[in-house]
């Protein structure tokens, strides 16, 4: 058969993996009653939805560094970055940062759709056809390739338009190398931790241990994702650091930087741009033109072995271990709110997409922890951070909640048929908020006190927020569990197109981020009246969230 | 719950003008039918005969456009909870938490079931012993065969022995062993008094052993319903397999003649 069969059949499974990665009748889900007809065409519009909103984010990216690089002089007056910094080194400062980000941001996204595409078991469907090797291959890789069809597409084109208006039309040829780097290591990527995602967290075997190994698993997996966000608070510090070793660091670990994977391909439009004082010359150009020539053979060879590799992946049974002992037959019943938090660590613990999300919070707030035993100069130095760490912690926490919700959707069909009353499932997933911000809260706290040994007001402060996360938690679950009560339907996924599920974040995060907003406003006379203030504010908001999320019986 | 249920006085199922339409499709239309104590009711049909539609009704899975439904006298509509405290179900496919183990899942069905955790334990032990599922009990339920799954979903609505046991063609994937183990299972379990089942399956033979009384239906509609005997007298053939009586009540007989006839067969 020839590519023109594998493109068919690719556009014939990629139906299918539209359908099942929006209504998830594999994972469980039951047909709507009332909104069967077209059931393929809604699927689809709303996974095109869903590349479109990300595609549309990697676009807004390319134009923030496309006017980052235009306003380099008025950046560098704002004293963001030093004043002694180079133009060139600034560019390729910003593009770095730019592919950093793509990268990132499309690796990520191939972590969210792994676990569907491997779920959905559309290439295992095609197997057994009398269908040549080649083919399903083709079949395989063409299919993975439109999972990031439309994001992809638009990295390389609204990378190099953008850069190009910025620094020159040959500046922004000379981004081209980057941006193909930056698709073709996503992807492979996304492939190699799918792999892994099948082999030792999707099939490891239950149990204790075993449980917080698989945590340990997830928690390098989201570094990567992390660091997108990472990035973004270490940008004046990357700057600062790149002023440092062009003009007094040594030769060797200024070149190893030229080197370093994505400094060498961003230099590169940099160059092109005329931008060429402190890369040193000839040394420095030539070391980015090797490196540049390195990636770019590193690149052909991630696009050969993800296109080889995907058919592999997608038709994979997750393996259980190769001994199967007689195991622990007991169990332990708990209430059902706690067994709804308990199920949900459980399937995050073998669910990157969600896990991801309860780890987030948390790693910030190591990451802002760290940060203050490190730099704090000071108690109040260190308090100020803290407290701004726990701050980001309640709003992340709070931002992620109604994804939670998402979890439901897992057997969602058998779920519906045991006696569990929404209320057991909405204390169960509000505890897994409030799980998330204390022990963010804790992990910061920690921090904290190996630098400052007065906690008092960093644990007034944390405990006087705690209502308000679990308010903001009740209000966005409470209302998300009414509207799908009344049109009875699960809420399927928070990158399908269910837009609410993001518009009700937005008054969620009012209700945490007011009392944090009252005690900067009261602060100035003093922590003790403004810590009164915030917890009055934050209790008088569960008094009124609780009532209204927990209200209505059910039988 | 089971024989000391304050609703005993109700029969376990009883269904009323019941009708079930996905868009301008009707799957299921006026479907009337009781399951009585002590009783297994069989409910026969072909594929896409509104089997599963009717089940997913009584469960809660499908709102039923007209009809009522009575689990002990409970409406599953208006007092979901109540009525499911008294089902086990075992859906036609094997949709589980894929994340979870076994032993996770059952923890998770005995907590939401407010099982005592010795009580929870022992079932756990005893029906994971009957159905060998001791060497899987620990691994991920993506990682089992259908037929592990199926034997999984069967001890979780087993586990807080129901009143009423709503299967819904429970033995597709099972292997002879647990078939015969289910089926000694089932005779077994309405012995105790007030409780019933509900059994489909397009299996005749499987029906023709275990059910005290069969309802037939075709194309959501229930053609006839009574014991094996019952049945013979209505097409007037007192030796008739139930797959012959099946066939003349819903009117295949001579398709299936044609449909052999046009593949070569004799």
């Amino acid at each position: 058969m020839a590519w023109r069969d594998a493109v068919r059949l690719s556009s014939v499974a990629y139906v299918e993996l539209s359908l099942q990665a929006i209504y998830a009748f594999r994972q469980g889900n039951v047909l709507p009653a009332h909104r069967s007809q077209d059931l393929v065409g809604r699927a689809r519009r709303r996974v095109l939805q869903s590349k479109v909103i990300i595609a549309f984010v990697l676009g807004v990216l390319a134009l923030g560094a496309s006017t980052a690089l235009r306003a380099s002089r008025q950046i560098v007056a704002t004293g963001i970055v030093p004043a002694t910094l180079p133009v060139g080194l600034f560019d390729a400062g910003v593009v770095t940062g730019l592919l950093s980000l793509d990268i990132a941001f499309l690796w990520w996204t191939g972590l969210q759709v792994i676990p569907t595409f491997l779920s959905s078991g559309v290439l295992p469907v095609l197997e057994p056809l009398p269908i040549d090797d080649a083919t399903l291959r083709r079949t395989a890789a063409l299919l993975y390739l439109r999972l990031f069809d439309l994001p992809a597409l638009t990295m390389l084109v609204a990378t190099p338009v953008f850069v190009g208006l910025a620094l020159g039309p040959v500046a922004g040829l000379a981004v081209v190398p980057g941006v193909l780097a930056a698709v073709a290591f996503a992807l492979a990527l996304s492939l190699l931790t799918g792999r892994f995602f099948v082999r030792r967290v999707q099939g490891a075997r239950g149990g204790g241990g075993s449980t917080l190994v698989r945590w340990g698993y997830l928690v390098l997996w989201v570094i990567p994702a992390f660091a997108m966000f990472g990035f973004v608070v270490a940008a004046p510090a990357f700057f600062s650091f790149l002023e440092h070793l062009a003009t007094s660091g040594s030769s060797v670990g200024w070149n190893l930087l030229l080197a370093t994977y994505p400094f060498a391909l961003a230099a590169l439009p940099a160059l092109a741009a005329g931008g060429s004082t402190g890369f040193g010359f000839p040394t420095g150009a030539f070391v980015v033109a090797a490196a540049a020539v390195g990636y770019a053979a590193l690149t052909g060879y991630a696009a050969l072995w993800t296109l080889a590799s995907v058919r592999s992946l997608g038709t994979t049974p997750a393996l259980p271990a190769a001994s199967a002992p007689v195991g622990r037959r007991s169990v332990a019943p708990t209430g059902p709110a706690f067994a709804v938090l308990t199920k949900d660590l459980r399937i995050a613990s073998r669910t990157p997409g969600y896990a991801f999300l309860i780890l987030l919070p948390i790693l910030d707030a190591v990451a802002i922890g760290l940060w203050t035993y490190v730099a704090a100069s000071g108690s109040s130095g260190a308090l100020s951070v803290g407290i701004a760490a726990v701050t980001i912690a309640a709003l992340l926490a709070t931002f992620f909640g109604p994804a939670f919700f998402a979890i439901e959707v897992n057997a969602y069909s058998y779920g519906q048929t045991l006696p569990l009353s929404n209320r057991s499932v909405l204390l169960g997933k509000v505890a897994l908020v409030t799980l998330m911000y204390a022990v963010a809260a804790g992990l910061v706290l920690g921090l904290t006190l190996l630098r400052v040994f007065d906690p008092g007001l960093f644990l007034v402060f944390a405990l006087a927020e705690l209502p308000a996360v679990v308010a903001a938690s009740f209000f966005e679950l409470g209302v998300l569990f009414w509207r799908a009560r009344r049109r009875g339907l699960p809420i399927v996924s928070l990158y399908s197109g269910q837009w609410y599920a993001v518009l009700i974040t937005i008054p969620g995060l009012v209700l945490a981020g007011a009392p944090i907003l009252l005690f900067h406003l009261l602060s100035a006379d003093g922590g003790s009246p403004a810590l009164a203030g915030m917890g009055l504010l934050a209790l008088l908001e569960l008094s009124i969230c609780a009532p209204f999320a927990l209200g209505g019986r059910e039988s | 719950m089971g024989a000391s249920d304050p609703a005993a006085g109700a029969p376990p199922l009883s269904i009323a003008g019941l009708s079930v339409a996905y868009g301008e499709r009707t799957a299921v239309d006026r479907l009337s039918l009781e399951v009585r104590s002590g009783e297994i009711y069989g409910l026969l049909g072909s594929n896409g005969a509104g089997k599963s539609s009717t089940i997913k009704a009584i469960v809660g899975l499908v709102r039923p456009a007209a009809g009522a439904i009575r689990v002990f006298g409970i409406d599953p509509v208006a007092h979901g909870l109540r009525a499911k405290e008294r089902m086990g179900y075992v859906p036609e496919t094997s949709l589980l938490y894929e994340a979870l183990t076994p032993r996770e899942f059952l923890e998770f069905v005995a907590s939401v079931r407010h099982l005592a955790p010795a009580v929870a334990s022992e079932r756990v032990r005893t029906y994971a012993t009957a159905f060998r599922l001791d060497g899987e009990i620990e691994e991920p339920i993506a990682t089992l065969s259908n037929g592990t799954r199926q034997k999984v979903l069967i001890v979780a609505a087993l586990l807080h022995q129901p009143s009423l046991l709503v299967l819904d063609e429970p033995l597709n994937s099972l292997d002879p062993r647990s078939v015969r183990l289910m089926k000694e299972l089932l005779a077994g379990y309405v012995r105790e008094t007030g409780r019933g089942v509900l059994f489909s399956t397009h299996t005749m033979e499987v029906a023709e052993q275990l059910c005290h009384r069969v309802g037939i239906l075709d194309r959501g509609v229930l053609r006839a319903e009574g014991s094996l005997a019952g049945l013979r007298e209505r097409v007037a053939e007192g030796d008739a397999t139930l797959e012959r009586i099946f066939l003349r009540l819903t009117e295949e007989e001579a398709g299936v003649a044609e449909a052999i006839r046009s593949l070569g067969g004799s």
